[in-house]
């Protein structure tokens, strides 16, 4: 029980230090303050993602969005020579209008995921309604064995993981006995697996993204000569 | 353990906080730092859904992949974004979203 109990204490320290942080993203008026407070954000989420088991897009957080984004944040910003936002009139019915907007939707969405179905009895209408729309859209239905089960209830505990499982779901060879004997699920290769196969045109796609990106970044911020 | 509608919580509040600063801050880079955590909320909501939708304890890793590709998507957006800043601030010398209102006088 300790263990489930340190997880639980690791989660909702991380998950009120994110949130700290978000906030003073916001209301921290030197931009250069924000972005580290964004970084601390940042930080945070990949541990919570290591905390669900997701260790490739914890890493992933960590490197492009503490690393590679915030620099490139913090380089715009010293590169600018930013003052200070001034306080003109009216902005405080501004910041009002603002947080009540986003107080209203989170409001929303906090009342949403308490009501989830499943909270209350074990029904979970959502299963259903996604497969018969996956079939409408791609054609094809899923095989029974590549349908995923409905969880037992959304607003249960997230189902433990389960590393023989996994073995076996990357080597179906793998004997019985020597899936039992596997204690850790190699996140990387499952992901990489799904990736490769299933996502790979789109993955190729992305590249093309982001050469574009690239380009076009070099485009806008080059110097136009005017003669 | 953790049930799975504390981190919707999380991101439903991360995204929030995100929208909070769109709608507030007049700097277009906090603007865009706010929108960067927006996405990181999106991508908590997704990884949280591939272990509550796991079959036999294993996670759904189509969730994780499309959670990888917003990353992908957001550095280059990110790429751009400030590319645009910085060739607005050579024209206005200035980031305040208010000071673009040319159409305006």
């Amino acid at each position: 029980m300790f263990e489930t109990s340190l997880c639980q204490i690791l989660f909702y320290l991380l998950a009120a230090l994110a949130v700290l942080c978000a906030v003073g993203v916001v209301a921290y008026r030197n931009p250069v303050n924000s972005a580290m407070c964004m970084a601390v954000c940042f930080a945070m989420v990949a541990a919570i993602f290591f905390g669900m088991g997701a260790q490739f897009l914890g890493i992933v957080q960590l490197i492009v969005y503490a690393g590679a984004i915030l620099v490139l944040f913090l380089f715009v910003v010293m590169m600018l020579d930013i003052h200070d936002e001034g306080q003109s009139r009216g902005s405080y019915i501004h910041a009002a209008v603002g947080v009540l907007v986003a107080g209203f939707f989170a409001g929303l969405i906090i009342i949403t995921a308490l009501r989830l179905p499943g909270a209350t009895d074990n029904a979970c209408p959502v299963h259903s309604l996604c497969d018969s729309v996956g079939e409408l859209l791609i054609g094809e239905a899923r095989t029974a064995s590549e349908t995923p089960a409905a969880p037992a209830q959304y607003g249960g505990s997230l189902p433990k993981l389960n590393a023989a499982a996994a073995a076996r779901m990357e080597n179906p060879a793998i004997s019985d006995a020597d899936a039992a004997k596997v204690t850790s699920i190699s996140d990387v290769k499952l992901l990489g697996k799904c990736l490769y196969t299933h996502y790979n045109i789109p993955f190729v796609i992305l590249s093309f993204a982001l050469l574009s990106g690239t380009v076009g970044a070099v485009a806008l911020a080059r110097k136009i000569r005017k003669d | 353990m953790i049930p799975l509608a504390h981190y919707l919580i999380l991101s439903g509040l991360l995204f929030s906080i995100g929208l909070a600063g769109v709608l507030i801050r007049k700097n277009i880079i906090v603007v865009f730092m706010c929108l960067e955590m927006m996405l990181t909320a999106a991508n908590v909501a997704l990884v949280a859904f591939s272990r509550a939708q796991g079959t036999a304890g294993v996670p759904v890793y189509d969730a994780q992949v499309l959670s990888l590709f917003i990353t992908g998507i957001a550095a280059a957006e990110v790429a751009i974004g400030l590319a645009l800043i910085v060739a607005m601030f050579r024209a206005r010398r200035t980031v305040e979203s208010t000071a673009l209102n040319s159409l305006k006088d």
